[in-house]
């Protein structure tokens, strides 16, 4: 008999995500697959547009992370029009980035990660919230995560002229700068953010790594998998969100390749599947071998733990000792255990707070010379960024007159869309077994492999059905339901 | 009372924008009512207090961020679609934010986040100033997967119903 639990949608997480997990005939699993439906046309809806708007519709592929798309935009529209913006709009921009990142990474740890720590993997889903960890840690902790997201917020529309989807971006820089009074503000923010980030990473050692219990679930095997990985780094190979070269490095942390954005075609290729819309990227020069893992196949994985393996260290110092913590506590470079991403999603914020603080002090932040005025005429260009959730890729095509013709776009999750799908696999596979009761707290487990990659699917400005955000349903050979799970996040 | 309308979604998203159609007319409509004062926007990036008696906005937002933006107000009136699949498209549906189908329907939860409800939950605990009254006018949607500026025909019959709706409850609560 086979039955075919289903997880749809996923709790916490972008709504339209369904995991569906087969068992064979003695109730092990059988295959797992991951699905989640594609917006469409959106290169459609930009083509015949100027370059020029991208910044600004960009924005609105997705709700979660549309200050990444303005930058990945902004910095392809510079490309486009062969115009450099000044150093102080370079710096600019990724003050904004920064804020942004502490803002994002914050909402990840104490809304969507942390519950699982704090509260525990298997506790009531009731409980099992950031409500649940006010509860449990203080109420003070919901003030500081409101206050950090309040802070990124003010320094986003200082920035970028509005709260959430900033409007400044243009090639060649942005169309505002910053006064000294700003400058004095986002300073004292940006110092109350590296406070704030080293509270969590407190936080994160006392109750994660304090507990053996936790530290064996990130330790546990059904959570590793040894893949390639990328991120943007600067010239001495320290993470860098905003500028920089791609690098990619193989299971065992040397360098593959670190590439130009422009060259991207060059290695990166993508894989089809036909159960899904969404494709498959992968690494041209080790090609794609299936969902497997190891150094002859070409999944990698561009995630806050794929950053710091793919990276020498990071560029501020309070970030920098943290990084060595990270590898000395987990035994070695790379991480390959998925679950450690949160720790390093930690170390990524103090990182921002730091660069925050380090930006603003530049006495340069607030010079008048923000714009460099395009006078080449446009072609073609590309702009990466690290999004939080992944490495970022925007390549536009235009015609003589700046107006689009091609648009392609490699969104942040889309690269772990195979090692997600390996990862909910590998974990169901050792969770479910034969007689074994699948509770909540047992999909959970499930569900927390995925959940480290942070995905985001671009619906979350999106109608979401009027449905459970979760529901398990196991069926039977016939496709009766015969059990239905159904749980509030 | 201090109010807000909010048209949520995504306004390049087919349908899904069609909380920000109603939205605009709802704002065009109160203008060219006597007494009303659009909403004060001040050169730097300050918030300051609003000076209108209604404010009228657009926004793609949901969970904590939504929560960030409503709070202050007395009375918040959102106006989101749902793609319930039960309901006829275009239909019009309006009721109080506790009664939404389920908690992270529409656009009032980010995904991402939290749901708008436990957003809320977590400011009030906190002692931030939560609205007291939040109503949901909510419209059947159809297209919400292909990228467009336009609605489908029953969609946008459905904006002059959802405009008129916003526009009654501004009246009962005055």
């Amino acid at each position: 008999m086979t039955q075919r639990i289903t997880i749809d949608p996923i709790t916490r997480l972008e709504g339209h995500g369904k995991i569906e997990i087969f068992l064979d005939e003695e109730g092990n699993v059988a295959n797992t697959y991951f699905q989640i439906p594609e917006l469409r046309g959106f290169e459609r809806f930009c083509v015949g547009r100027p370059v020029e708007e991208m910044p600004l519709l960009t924005n609105r592929i997705c709700g979660v992370c549309p200050e990444a798309h303005h930058m990945a935009a902004a910095k392809a529209a510079d490309a486009v029009y062969h115009v450099d913006p000044p150093r102080t709009a370079k710096m600019l921009r990724e003050l904004l980035y920064s804020a942004f990142y502490c803002t994002d990474h914050t909402t990840h740890f104490y809304a969507l990660a942390g519950p699982d720590f704090v509260i525990g993997p298997d506790a009531p889903v009731a409980e099992r919230n950031i409500l649940g960890i006010i509860h449990k840690v203080g109420l003070e902790i919901g003030g500081k995560v409101i206050q950090m997201r309040k802070y990124g917020h003010t320094v986003v529309e200082m920035i970028g002229g509005r709260k959430v989807h900033p409007c400044t971006s243009i090639p060649g820089g942005l169309t505002k700068g910053i006064s000294k009074e700003q400058q004095k503000e986002i300073l004292e923010m940006g110092k109350w953010a590296i406070e704030f980030a080293q509270f969590s990473l407190k936080l994160f050692n006392d109750i994660v790594l304090g507990n053996k219990e936790y530290v064996d679930l990130i330790l546990n095997d059904i959570y590793t998998h040894r893949t390639y990985y990328m991120g943007l780094m600067d010239e001495n190979n320290h993470v860098n969100f905003y500028d920089g070269k791609v690098r990619v490095v193989d299971p065992e942390g040397k360098e593959l390749v670190k590439y130009a954005p422009q060259d991207y075609t060059q290695h990166i290729a993508e894989h089809v599947e036909p159960w899904t819309y969404l494709k498959f990227p992968y690494l041209k020069a080790v090609g794609w071998k299936g969902f497997t893992d190891g150094k002859d196949s070409g999944v990698y994985c561009a995630t806050p733990l794929s950053r710091l393996n793919a990276a020498d260290g990071m560029a501020t110092p309070k970030a920098q000792e943290e990084y060595e913590k990270f590898y000395k506590t987990l035994g070695g470079k790379p991480v390959h255990q998925r679950l450690a991403t949160h720790w390093a999603r930690l170390i990524e914020l103090l990182y921002a707070a730091e660069r925050w603080v380090e930006l603003a002090s530049d006495p340069e932040i607030t010079s008048d010379n923000f714009h460099t005025v395009p006078t080449e005429t446009p072609t073609e260009g590309v702009g990466i960024v690290e999004a939080p959730r992944g490495t970022l890729t925007h390549h536009y095509i235009t015609d003589e007159r700046g107006v689009l013709t091609k648009v392609n776009l490699i969104v942040g999750t889309t690269n772990n869309y195979a090692p997600i799908s390996m990862s909910i696999n590998k974990a169901a596979r050792n969770l479910i077994k034969k007689g074994t009761v699948i509770s909540e707290g047992l999909l959970n487990m499930v569900e927390m492999a995925f959940r480290a990659y942070d995905p985001c699917f671009g619906c979350a400005t999106h109608s979401l059905p009027g449905q459970m955000p979760l529901q398990v349903t196991i069926r039977d050979v016939n496709g009766t339901p015969v059990e239905v799970f159904k749980q509030f996040c | 009372m201090k109010k807000l309308i909010i048209g949520l979604g995504n306004p390049i998203l087919g349908d899904d924008g069609v909380g920000w159609k109603v939205a605009e007319i709802v704002q065009k409509s109160l203008q060219a009512q006597p007494g009303y004062r659009l909403p004060y926007r001040p050169s730097n990036s300050k918030t300051i207090e609003h000076l209108s008696p209604v404010e009228v906005e657009c926004a793609s937002l949901g969970g904590l961020s939504l929560m960030e933006r409503l709070l202050g107000y007395e009375h918040v009136i959102l106006i989101d679609s749902l793609t319930t699949g039960q309901n006829p498209i275009g239909s019009v549906q309006v009721f109080p934010l506790e009664k939404l189908p389920h908690p992270m329907a529409g656009h009032s939860a980010s995904p991402h986040d939290v749901s708008l409800l436990t957003a809320l939950q977590i400011a009030a605990n906190i002692g931030a100033n939560v609205p007291l009254k939040i109503d949901v006018v909510a419209i059947e949607a159809q297209n919400v997967y292909d990228f467009s500026e336009a609605l489908t025909p029953a969609v946008a019959a459905a904006v002059p119903v959802a405009v008129e709706q916003v526009l009654l409850l501004l009246q009962e609560a005055p």
